[in-house]
């Protein structure tokens, strides 16, 4: 087979009369990290659980690590991670037993198991802890240890469902040094998240609503795809109702609010850091000042959910 | 190819040694294994006992005679009844309504008088029917003791032509332990097992974890015996305590083959823990799973195992049902195997039931245990 780690072709899945994932297609090369963007009820979750041999696709292939996942699930299951969304390791066990179980489960034994999980171990920053109970742990270290025992196998694909959920920012930030290192070393990782912040690290990043996948690229392409002028940041007093004056002039595609100040998606053409606190001081607002500002993947996340409404 | 059933066995053992773990670390599952069945032993081998004596009785004698005097002996003699006042048909009447007296025997004037020969002398028994197996009793008992006063006075000259000596085979003196300590055997063990295995599963379904088992190469008959071996294991332990249990504190013997016992109850146990499996399976859920598992294995273990009630008692269709109650087939091995004696032959029958009873309902778990979720 090619280089491709994950390749999906018309997934769909229907749980009676709803249509969870509507003809969802996409590839992702070997060692990239992609990410799957979605509000919950997106159908994150349920491609997830397709790509992993969990549920059948109603219609539609894939291939994970070469493998087909509707005729080779076995095949699929050796070759994959998999951290589901629920936290599911054992609480009442010791660190160590959760992972001489998930490493048994994967077939490794003795020497090769041992060697493995101290790997894992040191790779996800849990040394020292192997003695303590798993409950007893805190929210993000449970994570990497759930992330330990879903690598022992070094597996070629990893899929991770929301792993970062009720974990702390610190926690979230140590649990992605560790993605991007095991991607490093060639490990595919095929992530979802509704945190749009961590969708950065992601190479690609694929946008799920109500079941498509409505955008699918890097996170730069997908900024100048849907974010296409400029963005500026305004900030000053009494912005609401200049605001609303400004709203439909010509060259102002988007304007939301951005904490105390605005956010406005503008064409560069037309529209400059001075020619924007002109209008908006005529508008009423007072003591105005206008900077350069980067679109965010949220920009991008409305953007698209607005096309993808209007074409719907 | 021959990595195979390495790898199976690889990963069954993986699994039971995580549950082993789970034991190890939950004192309830010890608790629910060994220290319950042996409790419930000794309340239930004490309390379901069949052995009624000193059954509080009174006589009216409105005889005042010797005659009347004997049969009064006799009857206050063994240990089966206790006197009580009454001394008044009236008196005795009040005994009765109040429960002071289960039984009253009225004797009235004249008795001995008519205990000349060629005639007949009666006598009333008043019985508390409220609690028909104690009656029942009672009437036996009553009988026999007027049957033989009423032989001796006749003096043999009127012996009666045909009689029946009565020897009672395996349990001579009647015991209620020796006929149910095995049947109670058979009920704990199948309490205990069904309950143990259909929260292990259940547990897995409500923790989230079954969906992280479906995602490794773990499969399903793995999971199946995994989970079923150590259970097993304790479920042995559980059975020698409660044979040991049974033959020092009851008195029951032993005649047959001890490592036959063992075998019988390896299978019975065997298909009790596929039916807690089942259950697990189906129910997804440690709540449901814990009552249809206690319900499933209780019911059929107390009323359809021929532990309490004779099968050759029950009506047609249920003697029916009983034919896939593998806790009858362990109550006959027992009971043949504790108090009979004799080998392998007189109970291949049950061995082979149980094992039939254990391949379907370990095949039906299996199958019915979807690797995929919904």
């Amino acid at each position: 087979m090619s280089d491709l780690a994950i390749e999906a072709h018309g997934l769909c899945r229907d749980f009676g009369a709803f249509r969870a994932v509507e003809r969802v297609s996409f590839t992702v090369a070997a060692g990239e990290i992609f990410g799957y963007l979605g509000a919950n009820g997106a159908g994150k979750s349920t491609t997830i659980r397709m790509l992993c041999g969990l549920l059948a696709p109603t219609a539609g292939t894939a291939h994970v690590a070469g493998f087909d996942v509707g005729r080779e699930p076995e095949a699929v299951k050796s070759s994959i991670g998999y951290m589901s969304q629920k936290f599911s390791l054992y609480l009442d066990l010791p660190v160590r037993d959760n992972l001489d179980f998930f490493g048994g489960a994967y077939g490794l034994f003795g020497r090769s198991l041992a060697s493995r999980m101290a790997e894992a171990v040191a790779e996800c920053g849990l040394s020292g802890l192997a003695d303590r109970i798993t409950g007893t742990l805190s929210g993000g270290v449970r994570q990497r240890l759930a992330l330990a025992c879903a690598i022992l196998h070094r597996p070629r694909v990893l899929f991770l469902d929301e792993p970062t959920a009720c974990v702390d920012p610190l926690a979230r930030r140590l649990f992605w040094r560790v993605i991007r290192k095991l991607a490093g070393e060639g490990t595919t990782i095929f992530v979802t998240t509704h945190y749009l912040d961590e969708a950065e690290h992601c190479g690609r990043i694929g946008l799920m609503a109500a079941g498509r996948l409505i955008a699918l690229d890097t996170p730069a392409a997908l900024k100048r795809t849907y974010v296409p002028g400029r963005v500026l940041l305004a900030r000053g007093r009494q912005l609401a109702l200049a605001a609303s004056a400004l709203r439909g002039q010509a060259g102002i595609t988007a304007i939301e609010p951005f904490g105390a100040g605005l956010h406005l998606q503008v064409d560069a053409a037309q529209w400059d850091e001075a020619r924007l606190t002109r209008a908006l001081l005529d508008a009423g607002a007072r003591e105005v000042s206008v900077e350069a500002g980067e679109p965010s993947l949220e920009d991008v996340f409305l953007a698209a959910l607005g096309r993808a409404e209007q074409a719907a | 190819m021959s990595a195979r059933p390495w790898r199976f066995l690889r990963r069954v053992a993986a699994m039971s040694a995580k549950e082993v773990v789970h034991i190890r670390r939950d004192p309830r599952t010890l608790y629910i294994a060994l220290a319950m069945p042996v409790i419930m032993l000794i309340l239930l081998g004490f309390g379901f006992s069949f052995d009624v004596d000193h059954i509080p009785l009174c006589i009216a004698d409105g005889d005042h005679s010797a005659a009347a005097r004997e049969l009064g002996r006799a009857i206050f003699g063994s240990q089966d009844f206790a006197a009580v006042d009454g001394d008044s048909v009236a008196a005795a009447e009040t005994a009765l309504r109040r429960g002071q007296a289960m039984a009253a025997l009225v004797i009235p004037a004249g008795f001995e008088r008519n205990l000349a020969p060629g005639r007949q002398s009666p006598v009333e028994l008043l019985v508390d029917g409220s609690d028909g197996n104690l009656a029942r009793h009672i009437l036996g008992k009553v009988e026999a003791i007027v049957r033989t006063v009423s032989l001796r006075r006749a003096g043999g000259a009127l012996s009666p032509p045909l009689s029946v000596k009565v020897y009672t085979l395996w349990n001579p003196a009647g015991r209620s332990p020796l006929f149910m300590v095995p049947g109670l055997v058979a009920f704990l063990l199948a309490i205990a097992a069904v309950l143990l295995t259909a929260l292990t599963v259940a547990g897995e379904w409500e923790r989230g974890s079954m969906e992280q088992l479906f995602a490794s190469p773990i499969g399903r008959l793995e999971i199946v015996l995994g989970k079923l071996l150590p259970y097993l294991a304790l479920g042995m332990v559980q059975l020698l305590l409660v044979i040991t249990m049974g033959s020092t504190v009851f008195d029951v013997p032993i005649r047959g083959s001890l490592p036959l016992i063992f075998l019988a109850g390896l299978f019975f146990l065997s298909g009790m823990l596929g039916q807690g499996l089942f259950i697990s399976v189906v129910a997804r859920n440690q709540l449901v799973a814990t009552q249809a598992g206690a319900l499933s294995s209780l019911v059929p273990a107390l009323i359809l195992s021929g532990m309490l009630v004779p099968i050759e008692n029950m009506p047609r269709i249920l003697q029916a049902i009983t034919i896939v109650v593998p806790a009858r087939y362990l109550v006959h091995a027992l009971r043949t195997l504790m108090l009979k004696g004799g080998g392998f032959s007189v109970i291949a029958l049950d061995l082979g039931a149980m094992l039939a009873f254990t391949v379907a309902i370990l095949a039906l778990a299996t199958l019915r245990f979807k690797r995929r979720l919904a």
